[in-house]
């Protein structure tokens, strides 16, 4: 069998990439991509756990189904958001979107 | 049900009076003017009643079977759950000497305070409205015996006061109102601080004070803890009742609050805090007030010098009353401090004292600012002339803030001097002193305003309104009464600060 | 009705006090003829007392004073009685008080006719007599104190009777003031008395100084503060200042309580006192040494006075003196003989001036008379009868007054105190000289005054002769026949004592010399200011202007308390408002607010608003408590 610790270095890496496309993006659009891919590393993660560790009741991928349910909610909600905020900023950057500030 | 528990709910008519009219008021549109104030007077005269009748009521010592604290009422509120053990917080009402006196006070003072704003005009329903929240917390922290109560009363007292004087007051009303709320508060926090530390260090699981006073006299709280929470209680009330270096926002929150709310303001709330140095300092902390009393009396000592001198070049009316209280607060700090019962008695014989007097005083200025709407000394002259009532009763007023036998601040002050004298005599002196700074202040007051030449700028001023009169006239009354019959007050406050903890006889 | 009743003496007049300032000026003339009902029923009830008293004093069996107390109030061991004591010492100042005081509100119906608020004139002096004669009743300390505070603001009320003038206001409230310093010290005193000897009876007090229960030192300072309040209500020096300024007040004021009896609570006081002062007998040189120095100083200031009532307030000022002297020198019967003939001699004087100022139309200054004895006859004679009385000659009051005094200084101090009294005594007869000749004798200064003058109306005419009755009179109750006949026994000196009852034996030796020191400052005021003319005192007046100037400033008294209070005092008081305000208020409280507020200030920045800074913070902050859960469990 594939050693667990390259799936787990795997999906590290994929969240890492998310996290960066969070941090240092500046398009919205990007950002919601960064952020998929943040939570399809740690559904990745509890899946491999899942298969390696329990493999009788497979809870890791019970909790993948249900990341990628909210993950699906979520992003359909943050995009009408960016939506709104084009309609109304005529930009997608996330640096101007500060005027809630002191 | 017993003649004391039935007494009991006269307790908590008092109380609830106020808070009654509060909640009737709200129902009352506001453009219904005469309907409010009518209610208001209905409540007032009721309060004044119904205090009148605890003080009387109230039994003194004759013969061994004395219990200082009568007419209790008890409701359990919460209890069993969290943190709280049997009995944990209640609805318990009750008066000893000290909280009738007060009440009686308050009576006096809430009814005459309501006659005085008969005529206010501007937001008439709104004013009253926070005006009964203001009274009845006074009236709540009087009667308290668990210590969330009278803590939820304390701040019910201390809030509606922002409002009070942001929207009615004069002279920068918006930072008096700001300053004088903030400081409160603050006082407040160090009083939950030391009510918290209470509860958990007692181990009952209860805020009743009856409970939690036995308590510390067991043993169950240690002097260190007493020395420690000490401070928090005195400096927390403190601020309330004037203790110097605490005191600034009183004269600025005076000059800036209505007639009336200065009225109750200085006659009847700077005298909770003194009654919470009582309640909840020497009844529950007694070894932690031992300690630090020496340190109350210097305090205490500069309050009443420092505010007598501070008088004496003001040219604002209010800052004179306000230094004034400042100083005469100094003189009850002092009594508390001496922790003997001739001083403890003179220090609330003050707080009551001095409550009407204030009261009387706060009166006559916003009578004479109403019309005049100035309040610089330098503008008048010669005012008997055309407002001779208005005079006779300031004069009556003044004099007794100077300590004039035969009125009730000689009464109380005496007291207080002799308590001093007794440990203290270097700040007895400079007590003494103080009040004959106070007749320097007061009488340059009469010279400036009263006397000389009368300035004809205020040839078409008239004399005291129908209401005003009653209203000073009630709180003459309760001057003179306790100034030349004082036995029913010393009766009763003796009777009960004898029993205090750790205070000599 | 008997000496248990005395208090009705001062229960009267309270309540016509109350009658007439509540419904006075509805009543037809203001009720002045109630007011002069009110003093004289406490002034027949005197002579109820004097005749109960006078029964029941039986030196032998040791009886010397009738009492009577109720129970007021009580705190822990604070027990306070309240009640009187009737001994001779009261029964002397019943008297006075009564006697003056009818006499004065006699007058002031002449005197005080259409002046405006003369119902209220009536009304407090039915206050005042009824505080004073409180006051000597006083059984205890404390209802002493509360007495000598209420004839303090009657003072007050009645110097500034006349408040649409500022000069009226300011001397009432300088009179107030300064009695006020005075009482702090009273206060103090009656205190420390207090503390060690547990309660405020003046008795007990005296009984427990005698049995040595307080401390030599502790007594001493004790007295001394308690003597304090009785120089600033008898106005010594010190505390004198306010007693001049005081005539801005009408004159019958000025006569019953600046003369005869207000002023003379401190003498009283010490008096009552005086076993106590005796057990600390340091006390009793510096009452001595304060006497005489007023006794010197008020007459020098008197002698360059120009308005009549300020001459005789400086004389009232300097007659203290002596009072003080006699009791310094351990001799109450002459302190009180003094104070019951100088209350009549000086009442006496007050009203006659009062009566001219009345028939002038309200001129006070020597200047604008001359003359008047001939327009003025029956003031005129009481005048001169009272001058005499003052300057001691005999066979009036004052020369057996003064005598006493003499004697008793020269007894205990020896001969240095003897002489400076005799000069004080010469002054006093130089300047009551001085006054009756300028204004009574020779020719008119101003014609249109004298032209206007007459004599004044009965009201005002009757008291002077009653007065001048007393003046001349009063002075024989030294003698033993004399009260015999009147039913006391013995003359005064066996009837008020403090050691011993001793019978009055002429000194005639003392008595001569009282004699030639009278006579000699009679002489010098006719020598300056016979006939009118004022060059011979002109010309003393040049011979050294330096001299003269510091007379006529009063000695810079009053300069330098006004210094004194302008730059210590209200400079205290700035200081005091100022710290408060900018240091207290601005810097600690409003400072306060301002560093929770720049705080916040400064801080805010943090909510830039830009999400993906927030994004970061998180970031940042998940690893951070990854880091410190890792830590812990580890």
């Amino acid at each position: 069998m594939v050693p667990m610790e390259n799936y787990l270095a795997l999906s590290g890496i994929i969240f890492s990439l998310g996290v960066y496309g969070v941090l240092a993006r500046r398009n919205a659009v990007l950002v919601l991509m960064g952020i998929e891919l943040m939570l399809n590393a740690v559904s990745l993660n509890f899946v491999t756990f899942a298969a390696y560790l329990d493999p009788d009741r497979v809870l890791g991928a019970i909790f993948a189904v249900f990341v990628i349910t909210v993950a699906a909610a979520e992003v359909g909600l943050a995009l009408a958001i960016v939506i709104r905020l084009y309609r109304v900023r005529q930009t997608a950057n996330v640096d101007e979107a500060n005027i809630l500030k002191w | 049900m017993t003649f004391d528990e039935g007494q009991g709910y006269v307790v908590l008519a008092t109380l609830l009076t106020p808070l009654v009219a509060m909640t009737l008021l709200v129902f009352v549109p506001g453009y219904q003017k005469t309907l409010v104030r009518w209610i208001s007077l209905v409540a007032g005269a009721v309060m004044l009643g119904l205090s009148t009748y605890i003080f009387v009521a109230y039994q003194v010592e004759s013969g061994g079977d004395f219990s200082p604290i009568q007419m209790q009422l008890r409701w359990d509120w919460v209890e069993n759950t969290a943190f709280l053990g049997d009995n944990g917080i209640q609805l318990h009402l009750g008066v000893d000497g000290i909280s009738a006196t007060m009440a009686l006070l308050t009576g006096v003072v809430a009814f005459a305070g309501t006659l005085a704003s008969i005529k206010l005009d501007y937001r008439t329903k709104d004013f009253f409205i926070l005006f009964w929240a203001l009274v009845g917390g006074c009236f709540g922290t009087f009667f308290a015996l668990d210590l969330f109560f009278f803590f939820f009363f304390y701040e019910l007292a201390v809030v509606p006061l922002y409002l009070l004087i942001g929207i009615w007051g004069s002279t920068r009303k918006e930072y008096g109102a700001m300053k004088l709320t903030l400081m409160l508060v603050g006082g407040s926090v160090l009083i939950w601080i030391g009510i918290f530390a209470v509860f958990h260090e007692a181990g009952l699981g209860t805020f009743n004070l009856v409970a939690l006073w036995e308590a510390g006299q067991n043993g169950a709280l240690s002097p260190t803890f007493q020395k420690t929470f000490f401070p928090f209680f005195v400096i927390g009330c403190g601020v309330l009742a004037a203790l110097w270096p605490f005191h600034t926002w009183s004269p600025d929150g005076h000059m800036s609050a209505p007639t009336a709310v200065s009225m109750v303001h200085a006659g009847v709330l700077m005298k909770l805090g003194a009654f919470g140095i009582i309640r909840l300092g020497i009844q529950l902390l007694p070894e932690g007030a031992e300690f630090w009393m020496p340190g109350l009396m210097v305090l205490g000592t500069i309050g009443a010098v420092y505010g007598s001198i501070a008088a004496l070049t003001q040219r604002d009316f209010k800052l004179i009353s306000g230094y004034s209280s400042v100083s005469h607060m100094g003189y009850v700090l002092m009594g508390l401090a001496t922790m003997s019962a001739i001083g403890i008695t003179g220090a609330v014989l003050q707080m009551f004292s001095h409550g009407v007097m204030t009261a009387l005083v706060f009166l006559m200025i916003g009578a004479i600012y109403d019309q005049a709407h100035t309040r610089d000394l330098r503008d008048f002259g010669g005012i008997t002339k055309v407002m001779p009532m208005w005079v006779v009763f300031y004069t009556i007023a003044g004099l007794a803030n100077v300590g004039l036998p035969g009125l009730s601040g000689f009464t109380a002050e005496f007291h207080i001097f002799v308590g001093t004298f007794q440990t203290y005599p270097l700040f007895g002196g400079l007590a003494i002193l103080a009040a004959a700074i106070a007749a320097a202040y007061m009488l340059r007051l009469f010279s400036m305003v009263f006397f000389g030449p009368t300035n004809p700028r205020w040839s078409s001023l008239h004399d005291l309104t129908p209401m005003e009169r009653m209203s000073g006239a009630l709180l003459l009354g309760a001057i003179v009464i306790m100034g030349v019959w004082w036995a029913p007050f010393v009766d009763r406050i003796g009777d009960t600060v004898e029993l205090l903890p750790r205070v000599a006889s | 009705m008997g000496a248990e009743q005395a208090w009705l003496l001062a229960a009267v007049p309270a309540g016509m006090f109350f009658v007439l300032a509540l419904f006075g000026r509805y009543m037809p003339r203001g009720g002045d003829y109630l007011g002069v009902l009110a003093i004289g029923t406490s002034f027949v009830l005197f002579f109820f007392v004097l005749g109960d008293y006078l029964d029941f004093h039986n030196l032998g069996a040791g009886r010397t004073a009738i009492t009577e107390s109720i129970h007021w109030s009580e705190v822990g061991s604070f027990n306070l009685d309240f009640g009187t004591y009737v001994d001779p010492i009261t029964v002397v100042m019943f008297g006075v008080v009564t006697t003056v005081a009818l006499m004065v509100n006699i007058f002031s119906i002449g005197y005080m006719k259409g002046e405006p608020r003369y119902y209220w004139f009536f009304a407090l002096l039915q206050l005042f007599a009824a505080s004073m004669l409180m006051l000597v009743m006083a059984d205890n300390l404390l209802l002493l104190l509360i007495s000598w505070e209420l004839v303090g603001v009657c003072s007050f009320l009645l110097i500034g009777f006349y408040w649409e003038k500022r000069s009226a206001t300011e001397a009432a409230k300088k009179a107030f003031v300064t009695t006020r310093v005075g009482d702090v010290g009273l206060m103090i005193g009656i205190i420390l008395l207090w503390r060690e000897a547990g309660t405020f009876n003046i008795q007990e007090i005296i009984a427990l100084a005698q049995n040595g229960g307080f401390g030599e030192t502790y007594l001493f300072v004790a007295l001394s503060f308690i003597f304090l309040g009785a120089m600033g209500k008898s106005a010594q020096v010190p505390f004198h200042v306010w007693l001049p300024d005081a005539m801005e007040g009408p004159t019958p004021v000025s006569a019953l309580i600046h003369a005869a009896t207000m002023v003379v609570a401190g003498v009283y006081l010490v008096a009552r006192l005086l076993p106590a002062y005796e057990v600390a007998d340091n006390t009793l040189l510096i009452i001595t040494v304060v006497g005489l120095t007023t006794a010197l100083l008020s007459g020098f200031i008197a002698i360059v006075q120009t308005d009549i009532k300020k001459v005789l307030a400086y004389s009232t000022v300097g007659q203290l003196g002596f009072m003080f002297v006699a009791l310094g020198s351990g001799n109450v019967t002459a302190a009180m003989f003094h104070l019951m003939t100088h209350a009549f001699f000086k009442a006496l004087l007050f009203l006659g001036s009062g009566s001219v100022i009345h028939a002038t139309h309200h001129h006070q200054e020597m200047e604008d008379m001359g003359g008047l004895w001939r327009k003025m006859p029956i003031t005129g004679t009481t005048f001169f009868i009272g001058s005499v009385a003052l300057a001691g000659l005999p066979p009036l009051a004052g020369f057996w007054s003064k005598d006493e005094i003499f004697h008793a200084a020269d007894e205990k101090w020896g001969i240095w105190a003897f002489l400076l009294l005799a000069f004080a005594a010469v002054i006093t007869a130089f300047y009551t000289t001085r006054l009756f000749i300028r204004t009574f004798m020779g020719k008119p200064n101003n014609q249109e005054v004298y032209d206007h003058t007459h004599e004044s109306n009965g009201f005002m005419t009757l008291p002077l002769i009653i007065l001048a009755v007393l003046a001349i009179g009063s002075g024989f109750v030294i003698f033993r026949d004399v009260g015999e006949a009147l039913g006391f026994p013995g003359g005064l000196s066996e009837f008020v004592f403090l050691h011993e009852p001793h019978e009055y034996e002429i000194d005639w030796g003392l008595a001569g010399t009282s004699l030639v020191i009278a006579l000699l400052g009679v002489f010098l005021g006719a020598w300056y200011y016979w006939g009118g003319r004022l060059t011979r005192a002109t010309r003393a007046a040049q011979f050294q202007p330096a001299i003269y100037d510091m007379l006529k400033n009063k000695f810079y008294f009053d300069d330098l308390y006004q210094w004194g209070i302008n730059n210590v005092v209200l400079g205290f008081s700035f200081v005091t408002a100022w710290f408060d305000r900018y240091v207290v208020n601005d810097t600690g409280v409003d400072g306060s607010a301002q560093i929770t507020g720049y705080t916040g200030s400064v801080l805010k920045y943090i909510q830039t608003g830009r999400v993906p800074n927030y994004a970061m913070a998180i970031a940042v902050g998940v690893v951070l408590l990854a880091v410190a859960g890792l830590a812990v469990r580890g």
